[in-house]
């Protein structure tokens, strides 16, 4: 292993010794990432229909199933119906505070085995317990951060009470989410991005960031698509109208 | 591939790579998919061109502060609790990995695809120490099995047909599967679904690096790359210096053409931004992160001939267009990174002598450079090598001499004018139907597989005489 000092001293000698050979720039970063991402905001407040029917359109070129409720009340019993049609049984979900409802006690009474996780449990025992949760579990229900209309892509922020597995591990994802949470395109996310990371201790409780784009696939034999190598097979999309 | 046919000539390489029919049927049909995925991506995306040369111009501006970028990348992946290394060497990077693996009594590993493991002999490493190694993205995980290399830079198994892949994992893991990619895919499932539960140690490369905000993005399709990062307790990300990238701005611009040229997907189905161990109050995520920084060569080219080839994002899209890789395929060029970007990283990571029969293996078409998401001018290089190859006496002397002889020939007029006319001469028992075939000797190595156009009856310039 080299010292950090000699490793940089080296690079810093190329470099000195090369000059600049083509166009170089890199892109500006927003001088008020907060503000740039209030702005897109307030934009989307208007266009958020063309939003959507773009997600729409192209999450489900990407293999994913779209669903539109008028309210979160109506968010249970469509994944209780998911449930029924792959026969599954046992389920795991965000915290219901991350989540913004409980989807718990309607499930329940369908006879689904839900594993809600909450936020603040984190010693060993909690860890072991929701891996074994997540790992039987057939269907994972979580939120949305953002969903991307330009790729039908879903950005989920991991943090208390919001594990990475919950999309993952899961056959089944299922994600929820509302108006406020539309963008257009990957530039906007890209001002999101900076906004999050302009004070990101508190602005995100996890250190992962994932982009879903359609369910987990490969075309590793024959170059024949199959879906569901490590992740999920199908992802769900549940968008909720009421603001 | 055996270790003894690396080791042979790369003209006894290509050859047999060339009569492989198995393998010429599946390079052709995998290569022409991604051409047309990729053009057909591109068609529907007209910002792309504009795009592309942002990229480009991103490369080159990281590039030109590379040392500042690295340090401001450290800096910050200390300040969230990760631990960074300096690597300059392959050993040195090799050796990091072990001592983390052996300080924390590891026994296994699973591994998501990172071309940065391949480069630094990783997994041979790893085992000799008793830790057992996993590839878990699929393609590797069937060559790994089959105790092979990877013949694409994003396709790794595509030289295996489901056959052959359907035999392997029934012996390999003791089943009668069929050959069937669905059937197949869920065997692996299962049984890495396993490994990533029961490992210790996550080790993954980088497709980026984002300094300002000391994240490591990870580019898969299979989650793959999420399971090695969520479930074992150590992740250990291994990455070249040039794939830092100074801010989340620039980031996006990279992740919307990364994909559609490697595959012509809008986006690959996971991109995963990692910032250091899991924070308190996360259920999952490793206790331990891990930044080793590798040189390998790099960091010589800054200011050298191969400077461009530090823009490359590993998308494979050269691979697919170049005439030569489309016949011999991966293996056949011997070393870790193949195509026409991989004769130029071959030369950076382990020195020009490595690449004097490859720097030929390119017709210098311009293809590569076409579809270049960040328009590496890859023919100008490989050009660049040859005459380096040249110059340091590295090519073979008989090459030397021919070139010689004939810069001789085309600085000289009468030393021209009397070589057509010997050569109108001499080639009179080879023209056939007005064309050259079956020269003798040497030259008869050239027109075994192709001919060439005889000298004219009269040459531009005995004609220009008369018509001036």
């Amino acid at each position: 292993m080299t010292a950090r000092a000699d490793f940089l001293a080296r690079i810093r000698r190329e470099v000195a010794k090369a000059p600049g050979q083509f166009a170089a720039s890199a892109v500006p970063r927003p001088p008020h990432p907060g503000a740039a991402a209030e702005a897109i905001r307030r934009e989307l407040t208007e266009r958020w229909p063309q939003a959507l029917e773009r997600f729409r359109e192209e999450f489900e070129r990407i293999a994913g199933v779209f669903h539109r409720v008028p309210t979160l009340e109506a968010v249970p019993s469509v994944i209780a119906a998911i449930a029924r049609e792959r026969g599954a049984s046992r389920l795991v979900t965000w915290d219901p505070a991350a989540l913004g409802f409980d989807p718990g006690p309607v499930l329940s009474r369908d006879g689904l085995v839900v594993a809600a996780v909450r936020a603040g449990q984190e010693d060993d025992a909690a860890r072991e317990r929701h891996r074994a949760e997540a790992a039987a579990a057939q269907i994972g229900v979580t939120g949305a951060d953002f969903a991307l209309a330009e790729t039908g892509t879903l950005i989920l922020l991991s943090g208390a009470g919001r594990p990475r597995s919950t999309s993952l591990l899961p056959d089944v994802h299922v994600a929820v989410f509302g108006r406020d949470r539309l963008l257009e395109t990957l530039e906007q996310v890209g001002v999101m991005l900076e906004a999050l990371h302009a004070d990101a201790d508190r602005s995100m409780s996890g250190a992962m960031i994932n982009f879903i784009t359609g369910p987990s696939r490969t075309a590793d034999i024959e170059l024949t698509l199959t879906r569901g190598v490590h992740g999920p097979k199908e992802v769900h999309a549940i968008f909720v109208e009421a603001p | 591939m055996s270790d003894t046919a690396l080791r042979a000539p790369f003209p006894e390489r290509a050859g047999a790579a060339l009569k492989d029919t198995f393998l010429q049927e599946a390079l052709t049909i995998a290569t022409t998919k991604f051409i047309d995925l990729r053009r057909e991506s591109f068609a529907g995306f007209p910002q792309g061109e504009a795009l592309r040369d942002q990229a480009r111009a991103i490369k080159e501006a990281t590039l030109q502060r590379l040392d500042a970028h690295l340090e401001r990348l450290a800096d910050n992946v200390e300040r969230l609790g990760g631990v960074v290394h300096w690597a300059t060497t392959a050993d040195e990077a090799r050796e990091i990995v072990l001592r983390l693996a052996r300080e924390r009594g590891v026994r296994m590993a699973v591994k998501s695809k990172s071309m940065a493991t391949e480069e630094i002999d990783l997994n041979e490493a790893l085992e000799h120490a008793g830790v057992t190694a996993v590839e878990t993205d699929l393609g590797e995980y069937i060559i790994q099995l089959a105790h092979e290399k990877p013949s694409h830079i994003i396709a790794p198994a595509i030289h295996k047909t489901k056959g052959q892949v359907a035999e392997l994992f029934s012996r390999e893991l003791r089943g009668e599967f069929p050959a069937d990619p669905e059937v197949l895919t869920a065997v692996a499932r299962k049984a890495l679904r396993e490994k990533f539960l029961q490992a210790d140690m996550g080790i993954t490369g980088a497709n980026f690096a984002v300094a300002d905000t000391g994240t490591v993005v990870l580019v898969t399709n299979e989650g793959n790359g999420r399971m090695v990062t969520s479930l074992p307790r150590i992740h250990v990300a291994l990455m070249g210096i040039e794939k830092v990238i100074p801010s989340m701005s620039d980031l996006v611009v990279f992740l919307a053409i990364l994909a559609r040229s490697a595959t012509g997907q809008k986006l690959s189905s996971y991109t995963t931004l990692v910032r250091g161990p899991r924070r308190a109050g996360e259920l999952e995520g490793p206790q331990e992160f891990h930044l080793i920084l590798l040189d390998n060569g790099r960091s010589r080219q800054i200011a050298s001939t191969l400077r461009e080839a530090l823009y490359c994002l590993r998308c494979g899209a050269c691979l697919n267009v170049c005439p030569v890789y489309r016949q011999i395929g991966g293996h056949a060029y011997g070393h870790t990174y193949p195509g026409p970007i991989g004769i130029l990283l071959t030369a950076m990571l382990k020195g020009n002598e490595s690449v004097r029969e490859l720097a030929h293996a390119s017709s210098l078409c311009g293809a590569c450079k076409d579809v270049c998401p960040v328009r590496i001018d890859i023919p100008r290089m490989l050009v660049e090598l040859r005459e380096h190859l040249d110059r340091e006496k590295i090519a073979p002397w008989s090459e030397r001499v021919v070139f010689r002889a004939f810069r001789r020939l085309l600085m000289s007029e009468t030393a021209f004018r009397v070589s057509a006319r010997a050569g109108r001469l001499l080639q009179k028992p080879f023209v056939r139907q007005g064309r050259l075939r079956g020269l003798p000797l040497l030259l008869g190595r050239w027109t075994r597989t192709r001919d060439l156009p005889p000298v004219a009856s009269r040459t531009f310039r005995e004609r220009w005489k008369d018509l001036r």
